[in-house]
């Protein structure tokens, strides 16, 4: 692992996290802003960086800003809207090509954090509020979003059977917010909304790529105009994984070929834990990767499926399954599937297993230097759960795993719930 | 070895034939903690009626690439997954059109996952009982992609476009198609599209060069390669024409998807030339319908078109098209505003301006991708089978002129070629 570390700093009202290294072509920059996710605020949180996109005090025709991005030699922007733990997060990207590589006059560096800092603290407005087209137009955009979400099967039948899972908590949210609040959303209501998030959001901002922590410093100064009032705002975690229910069997129909089969468990164990490292084993031995219990069981031995595999949410604790399978084999994989959580509960896991698993932890550890944004995403790990935990800390922690301490992780695991997808045709 | 310095880009290739043929090629990436490799033959989808020379002509059941794709991973001792596994090696394969790539990346063991990626690559098993498995694992894959409205809207439009080239075929084939196929038609294609001399092998991150050299020589010394000869891939003529103007598919979507482009009539450009049309032609697409233009703005305002409203260029020596599209309320109407609104930038061509800035994204987007190992592996081979050089990029859209573009333009968007995709809910 290199021996390269953030660098840490703080505007007031933003954390400062900078990698200097001369290892990209680009400077990465990423900004990850979070609240706390909630019924009345989700909607309009998930919606305000569709506006924002549309145009900025400098650039307030959408062209002009994406022209602008031409400019710096096609520089990637874009942003993502997700959920971590219970927070609703808004996160900007963006990747600039490093000076020394065109014929550039100035810094396209600094052109970034221009650009950035309008973005978020500088949109495009009319009689102080949102322009109202833009507001039209994107909440339309956000609607069809929401309904397209069935189009993904595979995709659909993973948050389908979260929203039946979380049914009774914030979680079952979906991080674009709910399509009957859109229609009351105006350019005012969105605007203030808009403003209450800039004021209270957690929000850190990372740069890996050949520069410095006082640069980058500087540039924050002078491009992102928060009130003078707002401050730097921490994650809380409260402790409140939930017990699982008893398990629920939810099914779906709908046109479709293949039945998606969805497993979702609860767990206690979260990022911060020492059980983590026996967590991140345990999804691996049962379904995180081609040599995994599931992959070898459901699709190699049995045939039936091409894809059957486990994921972990750390952040929030819950574990995952899916699969792709013919609907009249449902109980004989749901059965296959359930017989790979036993064996996981009773311990039952080779030294082959255990060591397979550790070299693909490990590497992918050790490849997150190769990527900035990999790099950032690991450090923003700590900066939402407040555990400092090094990767070279947890590659240790992983090796040191023994059989007994998957078991122990397995007997966290609790089924909740089974969601199937299947087609309209009686079988 | 050869070295290639690419100044420009702050990068070095080396390169070497092996005597079996084999092209080998590594790109350090000092700092890089992984090393990512593939191997590739130039076998794809397409490839299903060939003669290799002094060998009888024969054609093989669709989707005959992808199940040996999928038939390579088993060896004797079991699946080679596993042994990547032991060794840390996150391990993959993929099969297009006209190449079948296996791919790994690891940290460590370099040496032992080379070998093994080499040498299952270069080791057929096929029983008749591990291939009828597949078949019920490849079904799956295959119905996976029936419910998926994407690649049903994009095959559409190739269906639309292409009568009798292979193209239009489905990578994976049908259950039907699949069902026919035996070890003895696997062990067929092995042998004519495996031969070292057909393949190449790409290894890109914190290596040193003459140890992967010396690693992949005295791997290939070792083994009993006879010199093959050339494969002749035979393609019966296709028609200039589209073969439908329109496809339509039922699927359960929210909204209906349109995809739409036009058939190149001139295909048969190959290396320098078949470079420079393919990037005249991407950077003609974004000046037409790139999300800064102002089309694309009309069609956003308008509610015609959302997010998701992209565009390609797909070409090789045989075919070519564009593909430009997304979901939409009203396929119809987007159609006849396209039209109306391309025939206008058809009467002036584009201006210097916009050329200027559209080059400049194209350039940046270039180098963008050079961060990352597995595109540049993978561009890379894409690039060399069609005899084209991946590191000349940045150097032929400097040396574009907005004259190419304009010419381009008139010429590829011809209304008679135009074909179009929907899928519209049941």
């Amino acid at each position: 692992m290199n021996k390269t570390a953030f660098q840490h700093g703080n505007t007031g009202r933003m954390r400062i996290h900078v990698l200097p290294t001369k290892r990209f072509k680009t400077f990465a920059v990423s900004l990850y802003t979070g609240i706390p996710l909630a019924e009345d605020t989700v909607t309009a949180t998930a919606l305000t960086p569709f506006v924002l996109r549309r145009g900025t005090e400098s650039y307030p025709e959408t062209r002009q800003f994406r022209e602008q991005l031409e400019q710096m030699y096609g520089a990637g922007f874009g942003f993502d809207v997700y959920k971590r733990g219970n927070y609703q997060m808004v996160q900007f990207r963006m990747d600039t090509i490093n000076d020394s590589f065109v014929k550039n006059e100035g810094s396209l560096l600094e052109d970034s954090f221009a650009f950035l800092g309008e973005v978020v603290t500088r949109p495009a407005l009319e009689n102080g509020y949102f322009r109202s087209s833009y507001v039209q137009a994107e909440k339309e955009n956000v609607r069809k979003k929401l309904e397209a979400i069935v189009n993904d099967k595979i995709r659909y039948a993973s948050e389908r059977c979260i929203e039946e899972m979380c049914r009774n908590e914030p979680y079952r949210l979906h991080p674009l917010g709910q399509r009957k609040d859109l229609e009351g959303i105006t350019p005012e209501s969105l605007y203030k909304a808009y403003r209450h998030w800039l004021d209270t959001a957690s929000m850190d901002l990372y740069v890996v790529g050949d520069t410095t922590l006082e640069e980058v410093e500087q540039l924050v100064d002078k491009y992102f105009a928060f009130g003078s009032d707002s401050k730097e705002c921490a994650y809380k975690q409260e402790v409140s994984t939930r017990k699982a229910d008893e398990v629920r069997t939810v099914v779906e129909k709908m046109e479709v070929s293949q039945g998606k089969l969805n497993l979702g468990l609860r767990t206690s164990i979260t990022y911060a834990d020492e059980q983590y490292a026996a967590v991140l084993m345990y999804n691996g031995i049962l379904g995180g990767y081609p040599h995994s219990k599931l992959f070898m069981n459901v699709r190699e031995k049995e045939s039936l499926a091409y894809y059957a595999s486990s994921r972990y949410d750390g952040h929030k604790g819950i574990g995952t399954i899916q699969s792709g399978i013919e609907i009249q084999n449902y109980e004989k994989a749901l059965e296959i599937i359930k017989k790979q959580l036993e064996e996981m509960r009773a311990g039952n896991i080779t030294d082959l297993e255990m060591s397979q698993t550790k070299a693909m932890i490990r590497n992918l550890l050790l490849e997150i230097d190769d990527s900035a944004f990999e790099m950032i995403a690991y450090d923003f790990n700590r900066q939402f759960s407040g555990k400092d935990r090094p990767r070279a800390e947890l590659l240790q922690q992983v090796e040191a795993i023994q059989i007994e301490d998957v078991k122990a992780a397995a007997a966290t695991f609790e089924l909740d719930t089974i969601y199937f997808l299947k087609g309209q045709k009686e079988e | 070895m050869e070295k290639l310095q690419f100044d420009n880009l702050q990068e070095t290739l080396y390169k070497e034939v092996m005597d079996n043929g084999l092209h080998v090629y590594v790109l350090p990436k000092p700092g890089f903690q992984k090393m990512y490799a593939t191997f590739a033959t130039k076998y794809g989808s397409v490839d299903n009626h060939f003669r290799v020379e002094g060998q009888e002509e024969i054609s093989v059941p669709d989707g005959i690439a992808h199940f040996l794709e999928h038939k390579m991973f088993e060896e004797p001792e079991g699946d080679i997954f596993a042994t990547f596994a032991s060794n840390g090696a996150s391990a993959n394969a993929f099969t297009s059109f006209d190449q079948t790539v296996y791919l790994f990346s690891a940290t460590e063991n370099i040496e032992k996952n080379l070998e093994t990626l080499v040498n299952f690559v270069q080791h057929p098993y096929f029983t008749d009982q591990n291939v009828e498995k597949e078949k019920g694992i490849i079904g799956q894959e295959i119905n996976m992609y029936l419910d998926n409205a994407d690649w049903r809207v994009y095959f559409g439009l190739i269906e639309a476009m292409y009568k009798i080239h292979p193209v239009h075929i489905d990578i994976a084939g049908t259950v039907e198609s699949i069902s026919t196929i035996t070890k003895e038609t696997l062990y067929t294609c092995y042998n004519a599209f495996y031969h070292p001399s057909n393949m190449l092998l790409f290894v890109v991150g914190g290596v040193k060069p003459e140890e992967i050299f010396e690693l992949v020589r005295s791997n290939q010394a070792a083994k009993d390669y006879k010199p093959q000869g050339d494969i002749k891939r035979l393609f019966d003529p296709e028609k200039e024409e589209v073969a439908e103007k329109r496809r339509i598919a039922k699927l359960a979507v929210s909204m209906p998807k349109c995809l739409f482009g036009f058939k190149e009539k001139h295909v048969g450009a190959t290396g320098k030339e078949l470079l420079r049309r393919d990037l005249t032609s991407k950077l003609m697409l974004d000046l037409l319908f790139g999300s800064s233009t102002e089309l694309y703005q009309k069609l956003y305002d308008e509610d015609l078109i959302s997010d998701g409203f992209s565009h390609e260029y797909n070409s090789s020596p045989q075919y070519a098209f564009s593909a430009v599209g997304g979901d939409t309320p009203d396929p119809d109407k987007l159609l006849a505003r396209v039209q109306e609104e391309v025939d206008k930038i058809l009467k002036n061509g584009f201006k210097e301006e916009d050329f200027e800035r559209a080059r400049k994204k194209k350039i940046g987007g270039y180098l963008r991708m050079l961060n990352s190992p597995e595109n540049i592996a993978h561009e890379f081979t894409r690039y060399q089978f069609r005899d084209s050089d991946f590191f000349s990029v940045v150097q032929v859209y400097e040396s574009i002129t907005l004259k190419e573009v304009n010419d381009r333009l008139q010429e590829h968007t011809d209304w008679n070629q135009l074909a179009v995709s929907i899928v519209v809910n049941p």
